[in-house]
């Protein structure tokens, strides 16, 4: 009796869980089958046949002109057969051809180069739904920079996918009671969730989860990149907070001094900082009082006392919480927190 | 009696020739006036473009609903053919739209092909290049009504006439 009871939950957690699964997976597929409709027809038939797990966990898809079509999922590299095959050997990849690499940037650029100037002479476009699109070719220059890229040879399709709740964890390691946060820089190796921690770690502070009293924070981002909002059309396409006010596009000086002025923000976030510029940026924040949390590129605190200007911000003791990522469990894994006073190791080992 | 017939047929005769004869004329009427809705609808398009940067479908989308519907929608037609093809691109969207600008609207081959141009080189460029590329588009609309315009003031009164002076000519020699 007592066995059968146990067996039938055991049977209905399984299948809760399978089905929370499938959901998951459902989603997505259907964010991998939307950016597909940014594809050449023909590229696009070829890239909806691959396998189902595939199309849950690509994280890019490339396009150059001349060479396989290939695609990046869980931190390794395919290459896709005409037939939609998953294959490891180049030779079978189904070759991209100069007019696809035409025809997906006019449906990227929604037949609308002039409306992606800005966008095109940074080097990418920010697509309905957060996904990036790098753009490669033959870089013209006039009088004031970079003029326009043409010949445009490689495309890089980023697809974005926000995790909610992926820096639940670690928020408790970043407030300071009672009712503040720690100056927190995010440290990690490219590709291993910077962005997607930072995105959601914005969310909690502006809605409140997790803190003291349940509060919210207004946080300003400085989204140089479009990649923590991925704005589109001036509607975020990621869940940010409510109470988040986001500079698009913006340098992160001119931006710093733009949202101290006129946003009163209680928080500032940043992606990818590390030039000099940054790092006086970062002062000005820390002289007005607000809280800053940013990511830089880097796997341990050695690599960011190489760098010159990320040295000062190291010594002058700036930030107080120092997360490490990487990918050893899946992308997005918290390997230590480090506290920035006593560079002591505050939690160490996969944080869940 | 039969003169009653007879004039009742005289006039029935008159009155379709001259119906033909305006109709033949006004041809060239609404070439012109289609010509000019045209160019305001260009005019339309390149603000919408070069100033606002709206994105392609969007700027027709516009064009369609401030233009005048007697041509704009013309623009729309292309919106859609743009959108529902995935394959399609602007210039082959323009090529759809071809015999409906020629049968509705009255407009000659050479007009047909000045709007063509304008597919070939819409949102393919940057804002100053596409700039450019309206002043050019403009400039030919415009030599193009001066055609229209003589042609019309040519042809118009002739046809027109001449469906009348043909209705009588006919009647006469019937009689």
């Amino acid at each position: 009796m007592v066995l059968s009871f146990f067996l039938h939950i055991i049977l209905a957690c399984s299948y809760l869980y399978i089905k929370e699964g499938q959901v998951m997976e459902h989603k997505d597929i259907g964010i991998y089958e939307k950016v597909l409709e940014y594809i050449s027809l023909e590229l696009s038939n070829t890239l909806s046949k691959i396998p189902a797990i595939y199309k849950a966990s690509t994280e890019e898809i490339r396009l150059r002109s001349g060479a396989p079509l290939n695609i990046y999922c869980m931190n390794k590299d395919y290459f896709v057969t005409r037939e939609g095959m998953i294959t490891n050997d180049k030779e079978k990849g189904v070759i991209v051809e100069r007019s696809d690499i035409i025809k997906t940037f006019q449906l990227i650029s929604n037949y609308s180069v002039y409306a992606f100037e800005e966008e095109i002479r940074n080097g990418f476009i920010t697509l309905k739904g957060g996904h990036r699109v790098g753009i490669a070719g033959k870089v013209l220059y006039s009088a004031n920079g970079i003029d326009k890229i043409k010949n445009i040879s490689s495309l890089n399709i980023r697809i974005a996918r926000e995790k909610i709740g992926i820096s639940d964890k670690l928020i408790r390691f970043i407030i300071d009671y009672p009712n503040s946060i720690h100056n927190t820089l995010i440290v990690s190796p490219p590709q291993c969730g910077k962005t997607t921690i930072l995105r959601d770690l914005i969310r909690n502070l502006s809605s409140g989860i997790g803190l003291l009293q349940g509060k919210g924070f207004k946080v300003g981002v400085i989204d140089e990149r479009s990649e923590i909002s991925g704005m589109y059309n001036g509607v975020p396409q990621h869940n940010i907070g409510p109470r988040t006010d986001v500079l698009d596009g913006c340098n992160k000086k001119d931006g710093t001094m733009m949202l101290l002025r006129a946003m009163s923000p209680e928080v500032i976030a940043m992606d990818e900082i590390g030039s000099i510029q940054d790092v006086e940026a970062i002062h000005e924040i820390i002289k007005a009082g607000v809280k800053i949390v940013a990511t830089v590129h880097g796997s341990s605190v050695e690599d960011l006392l190489s760098r010159r200007s990320l040295n000062i911000l190291v010594n002058d003791k700036i930030f107080k919480r120092y997360v490490f990522l990487d990918n050893s469990l899946g992308v997005g894994t918290i390997r230590s927190v480090i506290d920035g006073d006593k560079f002591t190791t505050i939690e160490k080992g996969v944080i869940c | 009696m039969l003169i009653a017939l007879k004039l009742i047929g005289g006039f029935l005769i008159i009155f379709s020739s001259t119906i033909l004869g305006f109709n033949y004329g006004n041809r060239f009427t609404r070439r012109f006036e289609n010509l000019y809705l045209l160019e305001q609808c260009i005019k339309i398009l390149e603000t919408e473009i070069v100033y606002g940067a709206y994105p392609l479908p969007d700027s027709l989308f516009n064009v369609y609903k401030k233009g005048n519907k007697k041509v704009s929608f013309l623009f729309e037609n292309i919106r859609s053919n743009l959108l529902a093809n995935k394959e399609a691109d602007v210039f082959n969207s323009f090529l759809s739209v071809v015999n409906i600008a020629k049968e509705e609207l009255n407009l000659k081959d050479k007009d047909i092909e000045l709007l063509l141009s304008l597919g070939r080189v819409l949102g393919s460029s940057d804002r100053q290049d596409q700039e450019k590329n309206f002043r050019i588009i403009l400039n030919q609309i415009r030599l193009l009504q001066e055609d229209a315009k003589m042609e019309m003031d040519k042809n118009e009164k002739l046809y027109k006439n001449l469906g009348i002076l043909m209705g009588v000519a006919i009647v006469i020699i019937l009689l």
